[in-house]
This record gives C-alpha cells, structure tokens and sequence, in this order.
C-alpha cells in the first residue's frame, strides 16, 4: 500500500504546471472560503456580544405569564418580589449583576406634535455595573440618584422628528396597571443612536422611578442577568432554575438566545451566504477537476494500458486515481488553510473598516476569525470535490481496452 | 517438454464501423501452433500481418473472434474479466515495443511493480527486485527513474520487470524496434541469455533480421495467415508440433519427420 500511495503521490506531481493550477484553484476556493466565513463568524459573533452588552444581558427573568400579556397594560404580568429575586440570582454563579427592567409603550407629546414610543426603564446603577450604556450621541446618561425633574433618553429619529433638543421638556403618556391613561413631565438628558434606526425613532429611556410612578406600580417586567462570559449561559441557566422554583409568583428564566430573534435571523441569513459559497467552490472545484483529472487519464492511456496488461486490478487503477485527486485536494487545503489564514492576519492588522450596512449607523470594522471548524469544513468541501470529480475519470481509466490502450498514441 | 501456449484455429476479425456485424477486416485467420516451454520463438511478418494481435490474444488482453486459446492448458474463452487478470498477473511478463515502463516510478519501482500486484512481502521484493536487476545488468541503475536511462537500459528494465515474477511465458512486441543496433544486439543476447540459463519461454513478435537470426522457431504471418512455422536452424525448416497445422506445405512436415527419425 506504501507503494501505491508513493505512486498517487508521484502522479500528482508529474505535470507541475498543472498540479500547481489545480492546487491554485482549490486553495483559492478554501482561502475564499475561510475569509468569507470568518468575517461572517466575527459579524456573528460581534452581533451577539453587541447584542448582550446592548441590554439583553445573558439571561432574563419573567413571570410566567408575561408571554400572555396585554401589551397596554404591560405590569398586569410583571413581577412582584422583583428585590428578592434579583437577591436570589445574584448569589449564583457566573453572576455578575442583575438590572429591573419595565419595558413599556406610550405616546410621547412635546404640545404640538405626538409619537408612539417603546419605552425602556432601568436602573441606572445596576445598568451601568454590567457595563450596559447607551450610545448617547448627545448630552448625558440618566443619573444614578435623580432630583428635581424626571429625566429621558431619546432616540436620535424620535428626537428629530418632535423637533426637541437636551434639556428640551416632552409629555410620556401610558396606561396605568388600572387601565387609567397617566402622563409624566420629563426633560431630556441624552439623545441615543441605538444603532438601528427604526429603534431611534421610536426610542425613550427613563429611570425605573419614574416609570413605576407613570404606570401606578412597584413592579418590573423582567430582571436582567449579566455574567461573567457568555460562554457560561448554560451553566448559569442550568445553577439558577433550581433556585427560582418554590417562588410564591412562578417565574421563568429565558437565555439570551431565546429572546435575541433579530441575531438569529442575521446568524441564519450568514449561514445560507456560506452555504451558497461552499456550494459554489464544491461545483467550481468540482467541473475544473473533473476536465483535469480526465486530460491526466488520456495523457496516461498507454500506462494504464500496461498496467492492466500487467494483472493490475481494474479497482486498483479507480482506487489510484481516487487517491491522487484526493491527495490533490489535502495539498490544495492545506494550501488554502496556510493563505487564508495568511490574507486574514493581513486583513486584520490592516484595520480596515467596511461601510455600514442597510439599518445600521455604524460602519462594521473587516476583521476574519480564525476558526478550526471552519478549517475543517471548507478543507472538507474540497477534497469531497475532487474525490468526487475523480470518479468518471477513474472508471473510465479502469474501463479501458488494455489493447486499444497500449496503441494509444 | 510442457505446453505452454495452444492455439486452435484462432480467427480476430474487428469491425471497419460502428456497425459491428458488416464491414469485418480479420486481422487473424484461423491460425494454430502450439508453443511448448522453454522456447525462444519469433513471429514474423510485415507491418499489419497480425503479429501484435496474435500477441495481444495470446496476452489475453483481446479475445479472438473464433477459435480457442489455451494457457498451461486452461481455455482461456472460459475465464472471467478477473480471472484473465490473474492469469496475466501470475503467468505472462510483457515487454513493449517502446518500453513502456511507469515514468515516476525508478527502474527498481519498475521492477518490483509486478510483484507488488501480487502480493509478495516487501523483503522478497527486495531480493527479486536485486535478482532480476542483475540478471540484466542493471544492478547500479536501480534507483534512476526511467528518463534517466537511454533507449537499451529501459527496454532491459522492461524485461526485468517482464520476468521478475517468474511467468511461465514472457511476450514481447516489437522488443528492438526501437532500438539502435547495439542495444538491440545486447537485449537479445540478454533474452537468449535468460531463455537458456532460466528456461524462459519467449514468444516475440519482430521483423527486425538480428533478432530471427537467434531464434529457434520463426511463425511467419502475412496478411493474418501463418505462412510458415519452421524452425531456424536450415537443416530443420518446419517444428515438430506444427506438421499438421493449417497453412503450411506439407513437405515441411516430411522433412521433419524424416529429420527426427
């Protein structure tokens, strides 16, 4: 077998300038590959740290009942014992902190001109200890310890499109727990561009006083867990719901996963991109090598005649051709491995930045990840390729007429 | 002395178009000789006379159209695909008119090839891969692939590696073809050298006149008939085996039999 293989290996590189073609093509496939698909894993992967840190946090707690809520009167379903909770959950591990959150929605009036808005109150202590901040693009964050007047963030859009500017005062309008219509003076301290610009135009944040005092209520919609890594979810998830059972209010916790729909449709798209590419490096590899390997099986024609002549098994001589395409294409992945590799160290030390995509207001800096799977997979998808090209080439060698063959001129 | 090789009124015929039942050409008629071991044995004749066909059918890497081939006594028409490979594996050596040794392999790769078909340990091949190079006297050659070596040494390759596996019957086309008169005077002193030290059985086709001027038994084919099967020594024109077959002058067979008696 030692032989064999040493024959597959010779046969590879018996017309240099081809194997070197060959070898171009399919480690240009595999770089294309890795590159694509490490940017894609960083974007991925950006998305859900980006998404975390923008205040989904790692876990989330809900009554059982909030998924059946009625979205006027959002603190029907939120939680009571939100302080001995959140006291519960601290104490686990992996836990960094854990921050109240009454997400609700209202209208929003400056005395000419309303808006709907989705609004967001938090704790701003608690937010800030897990590293939660707003993109405030203009004056500054709620304060920890508020006097006097009820302070606001607004979205840029929301901002813009109500004319009002910091320290400008706005009219937020909810429904209370009783289902009464209550309304509260705030002065805006910040004006925030979230990132997305639907969100900036729909965007208020105030303190979680102050919304408990809009909405007639002491409790939250859901308390929000910060840990250590987002590596550790599961562990955490897995200590914590132990210890949120026996609860006088049934509560449940949720992942980030869970919850993050918007991370997981742009995770799916980036799939279906990748997937579509490896399909296309598969049939690139694979028509280019199948009018290679069946040049290299005329070029042999007489050799394979003598071969079989010789009392070679005809599944020798499929098996040999199988061999060098497959050791064809190892060499061009472990080629294409080496470049893509190479290009994206060049790409990330360059510190090149791509331009913002559609929804997004920030530009998306260019870096590629270097993932082993990925590796594996795309050095996979190539070598499948040339194996498979390698199959019509092979049977038609092992099929030949050995004395039509050793006249083969 | 055993049989090696029988031919029985063995016809090719190989179509002039797609269509396979007209427009036959016959490349081989009828022909029959028997080739007994140990014998160093020419067939002769112009280009198209059939020469490399009757080698291919003997070779069992074409079939004849009609008639029978038997090998060591097995009617090869009966054999499997596999079971002809094995036969050629185990019991025919072949060399080509233009050597056609496996260019990425040494002279010594080459060599062992054979072997390496057939299964035998590695440290056997060793020592036959050794033998047979030394047997044509290519001992400090072993290690140069064949673009290295000139016309002479490839074809002494070639016929290492065509005996290596010690086959009852080596086959040869057109071994000096291609080949000066130098090289061509020394591989054939090589092949009787090895037929008369080893006993090989040689059945070659050639028309080159210093290669018949060694051989024992000259079939002489001319437009895919023999016309003569005699042997060369002049005082003996036609082999004993043969008085009867087709196509030849029944004095032959007189003279024969009056030599041996």
């Amino acid at each position: 077998m030692g032989k064999f293989l040493l024959l597959a290996f010779r046969n590879v590189f018996r017309n240099r300038r081809r194997t070197i073609m060959t070898l171009l093509m399919v480690g240009g496939g595999v770089t294309g590959l890795l590159l694509s698909g490490g940017f894609f894993a960083f974007m991925i992967d950006g998305l859900r740290e980006h998404t975390i840190q923008e205040g989904l946090g790692h876990l989330q707690i809900f009554t059982a009942e909030h998924f059946r809520r009625d979205e006027v009167r959002v603190l029907d379903t939120g939680i009571d014992n939100w302080r001995q909770i959140a006291a519960t959950i601290q104490a686990g591990p992996h836990v960094r902190g854990v921050a109240p959150r009454i997400e609700f929605n209202g209208m929003v009036s400056n005395g000419v001109k309303s808006s709907i808005f989705m609004g967001s109150a938090v704790d701003p202590a608690a937010e800030s200890s897990l590293g939660f901040r707003p993109r405030i693009s203009e004056g500054n964050d709620l304060s920890s310890k508020p006097t006097g007047e009820v302070e606001a963030l607004i979205g840029s859009s929301l901002a813009k499109s109500m004319n009002v500017k910091v320290g400008d005062g706005l009219t937020i309008l909810a429904v209370t727990s009783d289902g009464a219509l209550n309304g509260v003076d705030v002065q805006i301290a910040g004006i925030v561009k979230t990132g997305y610009d639907e969100m900036d135009a729909r965007y208020i944040r105030v303190t979680l006083a102050s919304a408990q005092r809009l909405l007639q209520s002491d409790r939250v919609t859901n308390l929000v867990v910060g840990l250590d890594s987002t590596a550790n979810t599961d562990a955490a998830a897995a200590a914590l719901t132990p210890r949120l059972q026996g609860l006088p209010q049934k509560v449940v916790l949720k992942k980030w996963i869970d919850l993050a729909t918007y991370y997981l449709q742009v995770r799916n798209m980036f799939f279906g991109i990748f997937l579509f590419l490896g399909i296309i490096v598969f049939f690139m590899v694979l028509m280019a090598s199948v009018n290679t390997l069946l040049m290299a099986m005329f070029e042999r024609t007489r050799e394979i005649g003598t071969m079989l002549a010789m009392g070679t098994p005809r599944i020798w001589i499929v098996t040999l051709f199988m061999l060098e395409a497959t050791l064809t294409g190892c060499l061009g992945a472990v080629a294409g491995v080496l470049g893509g590799n190479l290009l994206g160290s060049i790409i990330n030390a360059s510190g090149m930045h791509m331009p913002a995509p559609p929804g997004l207001t920030v530009p998306i800096a260019f870096h590629v990840l270097h993932i082993p799977a990925l590796m594996i997979a795309s050095s996979f998808i190539v070598i499948f390729s040339l194996a498979l090209a390698s199959i019509l080439p092979a049977i038609r060698a092992s099929r030949l007429q050995i004395a039509e063959a050793l006249a083969h001129v | 002395m055993s049989e090696i090789v029988k031919v029985e009124a063995v016809t090719r015929s190989f179509p002039l178009n797609h269509d396979k039942t007209r427009n036959l050409v016959s490349a081989l008629n009828h022909a029959s000789f028997q080739v007994q071991a140990g014998e160093f044995l020419a067939i002769s004749g112009p280009s198209g006379s059939g020469k490399t066909t009757l080698l291919n059918l003997i070779g069992c890497i074409d079939k004849p159209t009609s008639g029978r081939l038997l090998i060591e006594g097995v009617d090869t028409s009966k054999l499997n695909p596999g079971e002809l490979t094995e036969l050629r594996r185990k019991k025919i050596g072949f060399v080509f008119q233009t050597f056609n040794l496996i260019p990425v392999f040494t002279a010594g790769e080459n060599v062992e090839y054979p072997l390496l078909i057939q299964g035998v340990s590695s440290g056997e091949r060793r020592e036959r891969v050794k033998e047979a190079l030394a047997a044509v006297g290519l001992s400090a050659r072993a290690n140069h692939r064949p673009d290295l070596l000139s016309g002479g040494e490839r074809q002494r390759v070639a016929v290492a590696r065509a005996i290596v596996h010690r086959p009852a019957l080596v086959l040869a086309d057109e071994p000096t073809a291609n080949l000066d008169t130098q090289n061509a005077t020394q591989l054939i002193d090589l092949m009787h050298g090895l037929n008369k030290r080893l006993g090989l059985t040689f059945l070659f086709s050639t028309h080159d006149a210093r290669l018949l001027e060694h051989t024992e038994r000259i079939i002489r084919l001319c437009d895919g008939t023999i016309q003569s099967d005699s042997l060369a020594d002049p005082q003996i024109e036609t082999h004993p085996l043969h008085a009867n077959a087709p196509n030849q002058g029944g004095n032959h067979g007189q003279v024969l039999a009056a030599s041996l008696s």
